[in-house]
């Protein structure tokens, strides 16, 4: 059975513009995810740029520097880009995320590592199924698990899903569902979706 | 939060930096080593005047290491109340002095990537804590530090030690725009600002223009002392105490034998909150928020005032 809700999970909040800020990047995993995201009353031109994920070879970001619009063809793509363009960024800047919950985690991992504090960053997280889900025994993170029991990508220990996600490790923690008494499991169960922004 | 015993501190060496600055080292009456401190830490010196004492806070500008000493530069205030007069005029080598234990209300972010400092005259003293400490690290850091012409060689002496491309001393603030300075500033900048109240305004809204998010800035403010005399009424113990023209609420109260709680005595950090039962408070302080100084039913008397004759304390 899977936990209720813990207070320490996340809060995701519909993206709008942050009057504080002076420029204000949008990055997006998905071509609908930055629309969906969006609070009433803002646009995508809210935002002096935006960063899509197209997941198509063929992408190749506008060399010229601060374009409205950009394209990548990966998340690897977009996160290295993103740590080339913080390295030159002044404050001033906000930075929004909108998509799945494993993609926010790692641009705010890009965005923490350059100093951005709470205060300018701000994620929405699209509802999705797919947890990332980190051992406590081996510390394999598997993707995509849907399902409390799991076999872990790793060293196969059969992992319970705690409801507890870890924003450093950006994964939820996976504990040995009969680590007392050998054998004796739980039922599996789906796991309900992570996220708040639902379609 | 962590509060100690009282010091007692005798003076070791008492020197002018300028006419209206002096250096004063300070030591353990009983010989002893000295609490650590943290930069940013201050002291509030217990110094005697007419009707007791005026407790004024001053940043310990010495290294939070040295158990020795801790050193304070202090200015001669035109409007002093007695406290600043007393240690210009009055403090000699020898003179044992009631201090409270070294409290931090303005720190170094441990988080911030570069550390922005800009002061004013004698707000130069929690800066150069930041700045010994920042050096000693290795921290990226710029500093702007703005005195009057006649006084920029002795900043510039202080700064000293410290003295390299990244650490500026201006002859006066004319014509300073904090703006290009704060937009310039990498990502992940903190920004500490201590001096008089024009400088720290106008830094807090270049920050603002600049899209700084307000945890990024930090400042220190001089406590605003005196204003119109008015009256306090003590609801639970009765009477009537006047707080002068020159001296805070909470000295006054202090003075009359009722002691509130305190730390900072700066209306930083909400140890000495009082309910107000009626009356309107007059706030000075940055602990309450905008919407319970509209209320009116809290005050922090170490800064705060009245609008009103009367302030009815629950005390």
């Amino acid at each position: 059975m899977p936990e209720p809700t813990i207070k320490s999970r996340p809060v995701y909040a519909r993206l709008s513009r942050d009057p504080g800020g002076r420029r204000h990047l949008l990055v997006a995993d998905a071509p609908d995810a930055a629309l969906r995201g969006l609070a009433s009353e803002t646009t995508i031109d809210d935002f002096d740029e935006r960063w899509t994920i197209v997941s198509n070879s063929r992408a190749i970001p506008s060399p010229e520097a601060g374009a409205a619009e950009q394209s990548f063809r990966s998340v690897q793509h977009l996160l290295l880009a993103l740590h080339r363009r913080l390295a030159e960024e002044r404050m001033g800047l906000r930075l929004y995320a909108v998509g799945a919950e494993p993609f926010l985690w790692s641009v705010h991992a890009v965005a923490d590592d350059f100093g951005m504090s709470r205060r300018e960053i701000h994620l929405c997280a699209a509802a999705v199924a797919a947890r990332r889900v980190f051992c406590n025994h081996c510390r394999t993170i598997s993707e995509g698990v849907t399902r409390t029991i799991f076999a872990c990508h790793g060293c196969k220990a059969p992992l319970l899903v705690r409801d507890h996600f870890s924003r450093r490790l950006n994964a939820f923690a996976g504990v040995q569902a009969d680590a007392e008494a050998p054998g004796d499991l739980p039922d599996i169960e789906d796991l309900p979706e992570t996220g708040d922004l639902h379609a | 939060m962590i509060q100690t015993e009282p010091l007692a501190l005798r003076v070791r060496d008492v020197a002018p930096l300028s006419p209206t600055l002096k250096r004063v080292v300070l030591e353990a009456a009983d010989g002893g080593p000295l609490p650590t401190t943290q930069p940013g830490a201050h002291l509030s010196l217990a110094l005697p005047c007419e009707h007791g004492a005026h407790h004024n806070s001053y940043s310990i500008v010495s290294g939070c290491h040295d158990r020795a000493a801790y050193e304070l530069i202090v200015r001669r205030t035109a409007t002093s109340r007695g406290g600043s007069r007393f240690i210009h005029e009055a403090l000699g080598i020898g003179r044992v002095l009631q201090s409270s234990a070294p409290n931090s209300q303005f720190s170094l972010q441990s988080r911030a990537r570069r550390h922005l400092l800009i002061g004013g005259g004698v707000g130069i003293t929690p800066l150069l804590s930041f700045l010994r400490e920042l050096r000693g690290r290795g921290g990226h850091l710029e500093m702007h530090h703005f005195a009057g012409v006649a006084e920029v060689p002795v900043f510039e002496a202080l700064l000293e030690p410290f003295a390299s491309a990244d650490v500026h001393v201006h002859a006066g603030r004319a014509g300073f725009d904090p703006l290009p300075l704060l937009e310039r500033q990498p990502l992940g900048t903190h920004l500490y600002c201590c001096g008089p109240a024009v400088l720290m305004n106008i830094v807090q809204q270049g920050a603002i223009a600049a899209g700084w998010p307000p945890t990024s800035v930090h400042s220190e403010s001089f406590a605003a002392a005196g204003g119109d005399p008015f009256v306090v009424r003590l609801a639970r113990t009765g009477g009537e105490i006047a707080v002068g023209e020159h001296e805070s609420m909470l000295e006054a109260l202090e003075n009359a034998g009722l002691p509130v709680p305190s730390l900072c005595r700066g209306g930083a950090c909400g140890e000495c909150l009082t309910a107000v039962l009626e009356g309107a408070p007059d706030h000075r302080d940055h602990v309450l928020s905008d919407g319970e100084k509209a209320e009116g039913r809290l005050v922090m008397p170490c800064v705060s005032r009245a609008k009103t004759p009367f302030l009815t304390l629950d005390l």
